[in-house]
């Protein structure tokens, strides 16, 4: 299995969950750098965590073969991070609401939903490559 | 994450510290749960004072360990939650669905 690859801005990485923190650890490291807030880097590294696990699970289908790859583009007003896997898409406005009563004990469901409220707007982008999640967030600095 | 345990009067409280955010890290949680729960213990306190922040994973685990514990006459509770693991546990509802306490020793004495 390859290993992670950190070029700039963009690191790719393998399909395996073991690598979620050496993404959390590139994030968390650009963004300190860039002297965004505590707080917002938190949104960010969630929201990313979030991403990732869905282009490893759902994306990727757990193929170490297939990558995961994750880009930061920073300015002085908002931050966005890309996620791009290699797999097939979904629809996501038929994701099931997870504040549902019914849905509300479930282990799973909620991460979208998480990336929603933390980021200022979430958007997919689907082709034969792969489907890719673009976040982005207006900074508040220190 | 690390996970580190501790006992007050017959309750198991139970310290993760740094980020729960899946992975091999997250399972110590989980599989910790479960084995209190095999081991016939039945009253947790989930100590999240040192967790930074956790992803729905993390909420999952939380979830997962709280509906076995009740479904097997236990009961699981959290102390100490973060500002920012608050702000999640408000987002998804789940606020309604734990007992949060401010301190561990509040948490413990509720389960007498």
């Amino acid at each position: 299995m390859d290993e992670p690859r950190i070029s700039g801005n963009t690191i790719v990485i393998p399909s395996d969950m073991v690598y979620l923190a050496t993404v959390d650890e590139f994030i968390s490291a650009r963004l300190t750098k860039a002297g965004i807030t505590n707080s917002t880097i938190a949104d960010l590294a969630i929201s990313v965590s979030e991403a990732v696990t869905n282009a490893i699970i759902h994306g990727n289908r757990n193929d170490v073969a297939k990558k995961v790859t994750v880009r930061i583009e920073l300015n002085q007003t908002r931050v966005r991070i890309f996620v791009k896997d290699q797999g097939h898409g979904f629809d996501p406005d038929v994701i099931p609401n997870p504040t549902d009563k019914e849905n509300l004990l479930k282990r799973v469901g909620r991460g979208i939903f998480i990336v929603r409220s933390l980021v200022d707007s979430v958007e997919f982008s689907f082709s034969d490559q792969g489907t890719e999640l673009i976040l982005k967030k207006n900074l508040a600095r220190e | 994450m690390k996970l580190t345990q501790r006992e007050v009067a017959e309750v198991v409280v139970l310290e993760p510290k740094g980020k729960i955010m899946g992975g091999p890290d997250a399972t110590l949680l989980h599989d910790r749960l479960h084995e209190l729960i095999n081991q016939n213990r039945k009253k947790v306190v989930i100590d999240l004072a040192k967790v930074e922040w956790m992803n729905s994973t993390g909420l999952g685990i939380l979830i997962s360990g709280l509906t076995t514990m009740r479904n097997n006459g236990g009961e699981l509770k959290l102390a100490r939650v973060t500002e920012k693991i608050e702000s999640l546990l408000t987002i998804t509802k789940l606020i309604t669905v734990f007992e949060n306490y401010d301190s561990v020793e509040a948490a413990v004495e509720s389960f007498k």
